[in-house]
């Protein structure tokens, strides 16, 4: 967070930004509120990579004795659900905050302080969730929770709590976010800009968030449930009162597996900005690219099974959920095809966001094929649950969504700070990356397919693990390091790093047509899109400094304001309050309660009373 | 949103660039929350549905128990007559908020829906927004007496499967119902201080665009939990 | 189908010669490759046709993308490439291509389903597999017989296994065999009998041997040490262990000491028949026990106990009959223990492992786990008993408990029950 405490300086631009402490927490601008999410994303980064640093310290060879087992069962609970929470599922947004209003012409989102409320939301309840650490009881009942070992009877502690807690009040953050940007998307494009001009980038986003509107309703209620069961004593997962104990795992898979598309696709959005950028080419099959981004999003509401063949769901009910997730391959498969082609011909040039875009092609194929492994079922009886599953889907998520997230954090650098990043250091953050990602995941495919299941804190010698397990571990040691040189190349590239211009790539779409950083208010004039790469069709020049202020330019700008802080601390407080029921102590939470929802209710008055700009 | 404005002076400077559909931001957004309010509610009915008929005791929805199931006899919970009053009072209620839109939108056109007495009423859009929050209000006091006197008959949140999956369901509803009540007594009491006219309709339209939702749902409650045996 | 054999012929071939170190038994005892049950067979050979085809794909897309990032790599001065904005031919093509690879996937897949999750035939072995927090309870409908954490098959008979929990869901595996199948908690009457939960296979093509096995489902604390053994053993032999196992306690008192007054009840009441006839089987061998099935969990340095002290079974059995291990063992024979909780104790003494398949069952072990199973196991909800022992469940040291006498004249009496 330090990073983002002070605004970098850009001396060839005209525009000043606000700096100080508070100009972040009052800020409502796109590009400020992105650079917020990025930063607190990457110091969850360093936290779930700790804790897995930790796991693996503890695997690294038979009977560790390392750590306890209930500090691994909080470890490996809390790494999975940082990375995907509290890790990509923001960073995403910050790129979605970044890069969305300047991709479509845009001077902000529809709603800026709701864009604020968003990613406080996130911080509190990155915050809330992660102090269960410090009374001793992160949460520690897996990241997707099953039920009955999550209900109260099995897991008295606060662990559960703060796990459901904390997925409530991040799950507001996400649905906030999702109601923003596809209202922005829809009503704020410039003119020319229509849907299949849009940047690829912005369409993954935009599918994105039509799957988070529908998906996260659904973990919602599966909390709700287990909230009351634990805390006001419903049934919903009491299988002695009748109840189905696969209730949760069907809605938690209904939201889990859009869950992977909402984690993958801003991933693939980037690699389909930078593929191109550095083919000097447009992306091949750009229609394509967007249909099977619209069918992949469908069919996965339709094969969240397949994370349950081993429940016993019955031969019927196995091929149909096998035969859904098989046809899902199809979409995917043909996206890894377009990106290939897109190179195919083009003039490539290997910078670091290119090195990482084509690893994401390489290393997310081979997830995606160990995942048609597991599609079916007979061959999944012997595969979940291990080490095999591991590997995939960390195929999937760091060889996938993190490679795609390292690539847009390299090329969209330059647009967020005005500065280029180290090639040199990226150049052996990007090799370390790779070759510690192979070395940690592939052996886990072999530790899985030779008896070893996952989520357990010791193994036994003489299963033939040892060297497998040893290799992992010096793969995630050796990925430790290329993290610390990742951040080492941002940290110093902010003074260090050479001036860019408003494209330093050459790139074709619209948002590098703003100078870097680019003003407050993106485009003193609202571009007319002409194409889908309308820097290199003539369509647009580049700006590269925008001398005058939004007030000096006449352009309504929304006045900053903390009241979205204050909304989103009173909503944390309130369901915080909750806990103090397992403490012994319900009138101090209902007091807690009653007390932070009047609070919270004020403000929101408060702001929504309150112009968003000065009136003219 | 100055659209006004943003026409007059181009795509240039001053002012806001007009919405790429015409339409206003909070418009779509509303109608991207009533989406995502949908999978909430398919995911607690579902929930209903699933649960419908496997409690292991008593008290059910529609079935009679009797000794030895139930240690006493037990007569069907759910008081459909009741509930019809208020499932109608609910649909009066919805009127009156199209009633109530309709007057916001008209402000500046004096006399527009007639004359006499029942054209001033019509043109009141205070009496409107009043009125649906009062029918409301009178809606979740159904409610509140549905709920006391199921838990006097032993059902309670804890008792059973239907228990749990009815008073959350309902009480979900119920919450909506009571943020919908609150919005529109602070609509009224803008109303009241400065007048709703015309360039505020679309303050009135997503608050009824989300009333209508709430009713809608209620009828989807009503027909699969109280009318469907 | 002639295609698919020759594809099945091929593709076994290949994966012989890719994964030969993954079929190799000695190192790599809980592969998934073996083929000892009619079950793996099946996934074997459906998994192989899914690895050819997925390396055929892997190794086509890798060569196809470092081909383009090689041929295309920048040359200074080059012109502009051309535009290329797609290919609809092209596109049509891995649209289909992709789609005839999960065909050809799809079919074995779904005949495989049917058949693995057929009916098991009528004449199968019925085991009933329970789950605890953290250990594995084993049922024999047809014989009666209740067992914990080592499950007996005859060589080359069906075993149906039927799946249920008392607390969480647990996953039952034995990677060589076959599995997974979760157990899910599944009430005898009820909406909730729809699930199939359970899992049948024929340990066919095997010799007698000790398979691993493990709960795949994280289930709470001690996941990682809720393990148990598979022994297959000839149909003779679990006749045998059937027999055996039906019997109520039985043990061979080595020559008496004078016990003190109470032993003679708990002894009289524990009939000490002399041991069976050493030909009949009554445990797998624990000397030809395969070195991947024996423990080597280390014992925790807290706890140390002396390997010298003999034990004296009678006064043992007594201890036992009247000490808190009654809340929860049974042990068949013995009037006070027939509680339900724990394992079932009746003939542990002819168990190969305890804790879960954590520790071999030798004196030093029983002992050590007894004066402190928690520190053996963590989560473990066994009391502490030995004297002086740090609990971890109440975070104190016990100021009173089992001498490590007491504990040693236990051990001797568990140990003769075979």
């Amino acid at each position: 967070m330090a990073t983002a405490a002070t605004a970098p300086a850009h001396v060839h631009s005209g525009y000043h930004e606000p700096t100080g402490v508070w100009s972040w927490l009052t800020t409502v601008d796109h590009k400020r509120i992105g650079a917020l999410y990025l930063y607190t994303a990457l110091a969850w980064f360093a936290v779930g990579g700790l804790e897995a640093v930790m796991i693996r310290i503890q695997l690294q060879g038979p009977n560790g004795r390392f750590i306890s087992a209930d500090t691994y069962n909080q470890l490996f609970t809390m790494h999975g659900t940082t990375m995907v929470f509290l890790v990509i599922m923001p960073m995403s947004a910050a790129f979605f905050n970044l890069l969305i209003p300047l991709q479509i012409g845009a001077r902000d989102v529809a709603f800026p302080r709701l864009n604020a409320f968003s990613y406080w939301v996130y911080l509190f309840g990155s915050l809330f969730m992660n102090a269960s650490w410090l009374i001793g009881a992160a949460p520690d009942g897996g990241w997707f929770g099953y039920t009955p070992l999550t209900t109260y009877q099995y897991s008295s502690g606060l662990n559960i709590d703060f796990w459901l807690l904390g997925l409530q009040i991040l799950g507001v953050s996400s649905l906030a976010a999702a109601f923003n940007f596809i209202t922005t998307i829809i009503n704020m494009r410039a003119p020319g800009m229509n849907l299949m001009r849009m940047p690829v980038f912005t369409w993954m986003a935009f599918v994105v968030q039509f799957l988070l509107v529908l998906a996260f309703p659904v973990i919602t209620i599966a909390l709700v449930f287990l909230q009351f069961d634990r805390f006001f004593g419903t049934q919903f997962y009491q299988a002695a009162a009748g109840a189905d104990p696969l209730l949760w795992q069907h809605l938690f898979w209904i939201f889990g597996h859009p869950e992977v598309y909402i984690l993958i696709l801003p991933a693939f959005g980037l690699v389909s900005e930078v593929l191109p950028t550095f083919s000097r080419k447009p992306l091949f099959g750009y229609a394509v690219m967007v249909y099977s981004a619209i069918l992949i999003a469908f069919l996965g509401f339709g094969v969240w099974a397949h994370h349950m063949f081993a429940v016993g769901m019955g031969p019927v009910a196995d091929t149909l959920f096998a035969l859904t997730t098989m046809l899902i391959g199809i979409p995917t498969g043909v996206k890894i095809f377009n990106w290939i082609f897109t190179m195919w011909g083009g003039d490539i040039r290997f910078t670091t966001p290119m090195k990482f875009a084509i690893a994401l092609v390489g290393l997310f194929t081979i997830g995606g094929i160990s995942g048609v492994m597991h599609a079916s079922p007979p061959a999944d009886l012997q595969q979940t649950d291990t080490y095999f599953i591991v590997a995939h889907f960390h195929y999937v998520l760091f060889g996938g969504s993190m490679m795609g997230l390292w690539a847009g954090v390299y090329y969209y650098y330059p647009k967020l700070t005005g500065k280029m990043m180290s090639e040199k250091l990226g150049s052996w953050h990007f090799w370390l990356t790779f070759i510690a990602m192979n070395l940690t995941f592939m052996p886990m495919h072999w530790s899985g397919l030779l008896g070893m299941p996952r989520r357990t804190w010791v193994y036994d010698a003489g299963q033939g693990l040892e060297i497998w397990n040893l290799v992992s571990s010096l793969g995630a040691y050796l990925q430790a390091v290329a993290v610390i040189l990742g951040f080492w190349n941002m940290w110093r590239s902010r003074k260090a790093g050479a001036v860019a211009g408003a494209n330093p790539w050459g790139a074709g779409t619209l948002e590098w047509s703003t100078p870097s950083p680019p003003p407050e208010y993106n485009y003193a004039v609202i571009p007319t899109v002409t194409s889908r790469y309308p820097m290199w069709d003539g369509g647009m020049q580049a700006t590269e400094s925008s001398p005058k202020s939004a007030k000096e330019l006449g352009i309504p700008m929304p006045n900053p304001t903390i009241k979205p802080l204050f909304v989103a601390l009173f909503m944390t407080l309130m369901l915080a309050s909750m806990l103090l029921m397992h403490k012994g102590m319900p009138t101090a939470a209902v007091a807690g309660i009653i007390t932070f929802a009047v609070l919270m209710t004020l403000s929101l008055y408060s702001w929504l009373l309150t112009p968003l700009e000065d009136e003219h | 949103m100055a659209t006004a404005a943003a026409a007059a002076a181009g795509v240039v400077g001053h002012g806001h660039p007009p919405t790429t559909t015409g339409l206003e931001h909070r418009k779509i957004a509303i109608w991207a929350f009533i989406g995502s309010e949908c999978m909430l509610f398919t995911s607690l009915i579902s929930t209903y549905l699933a649960y419908k008929g496997r409690s292991v005791t008593g008290p059910f929805p529609h079935e009679v128990c009797n000794p030895p199931q139930c240690a006493t006899t037990m007569q069907p919970i759910l008081d459909i007559p009741v509930t019809s009053v208020s499932t109608f009072v609910l649909l009066m209620s919805s009127l009156a908020m199209v009633m109530g839109l309709a007057a916001v939108q008209n402000k500046d056109k004096p006399g527009w829906a007639g004359t006499g007495w029942w054209a001033r009423i019509q043109e009141s859009s205070r009496i409107w927004i009043m009125m649906t929050a009062i029918l409301g209000a009178t809606f979740l006091g159904f409610q509140a007496y549905e709920f006391t006197s199921f838990v006097h008959e032993g059902l309670t949140i804890r008792k059973n499967l239907f228990g749990s999956s009815f008073f959350t369901l309902t009480g979900f509803h119920g919450a909506h119902v009571t943020v919908g009540v609150l919005w529109l007594l602070t609509l009224y009491a803008i109303d009241v201080r400065r007048g709703l006219g015309p360039k505020d309709a679309l303050l009135v339209d997503i608050a009824a665009l989300y009333w209508h939702f709430v009713d809608v749902v209620w009828i989807a409650i009503f027909t699969l939990v109280y009318l469907i045996k | 189908m002639p295609a698919d054999s020759r594809l099945r012929r091929l593709a076994q071939a290949a994966l012989t010669a890719a994964l030969i170190g993954l079929a190799g038994c000695v190192q790599n005892p809980n592969s998934v490759f073996h083929s000892r049950t009619d079950f793996n067979r099946d996934v074997t050979s459906l998994f192989t046709i899914i690895i050819v085809m997925g390396t055929a794909v892997f190794i086509f897309t890798e060569i196809l993308l470092i081909y383009a990032i090689w041929r295309f790599r920048a040359k200074p001065g080059a012109p502009r490439p051309e535009q290329v904005h797609g290919n609809t031919k092209l596109e049509i093509l891995w649209t289909v291509l992709p789609a005839v690879v999960l065909a050809v996937i799809a079919v074995p897949t779904v005949t495989t389903i049917f058949k693995t999750q057929a009916r098991a035939t009528s004449d199968a072995v019925q085991i009933e597999v329970i789950g605890h927090q953290w250990w594995w309870e084993f049922r024999y409908p047809q014989s009666g017989v209740t067992t914990a954490n080592e499950v007996y098959m005859p060589l080359g008979k069906t075993i149906d296994f039927k799946l249920n929990t008392v607390d969480v869901i647990h996953s039952f595996w034995i990677p060589a065999l076959g599995g997974k199948r979760d157990a899910v908690y599944t009430p005898n009457s009820g909406w909730l009998k729809y699930r199939q939960s359970n899992l049948w296979f024929t340990a066919d093509s095997t010799t007698e041997d000790v398979f691993n096995g493990f709960c795949a489902e994280y289930c709470g604390t001690s996941h990682a040490n809720m393990r148990f053994r598979a022994m297959v053993v000839s149909q003779a032999s679990f006749d045998s262990w059937i027999a055996q196992q039906q019997k109520p306690a039985v043990y061979s008192a080595p020559a008496p000491t004078p016990p003190p007054a109470p032993g003679r009840r708990a002894a009289a009441a524990a009939p000490a028949t002399a041991a069976p006839a050493t030909a009949s089987f009554i445990a797998f061998d624990r000397a030809k026990m395969p070195a991947h099935a024996v423990p080597r969990t280390p014992i925790p340095a807290s706890i140390h106990y002396d390997t010298t002290l003999v034990g004296d079974p009678v006064r043992g059995a007594t201890l036992t009959a009247s000490s808190s291990c009654i809340a929860c063992h049974t042990i068949r024979g013995v009037p006070t223990m027939q509680a339900k909780v724990g394992p079932d104790l009746t003939h542990v003494g002819s168990r190969l492992t305890i804790g879960g398949g954590l520790f071999p069952n030798d004196a030093k072990h029983l002992a050590s786990w007894i004066k402190n199973s928690g520190a053996m196991k963590p989560g473990s909800f066994m009391t502490t008993l030995g004297v002086g022992q740090y609990d971890p469940k109440s975070k104190l040291t016990l100021s009173f408990g089992l001498t490590d006498q007491q504990i040693a004249d236990i051990v001797a009496y568990l140990q003769a029950l075979k």
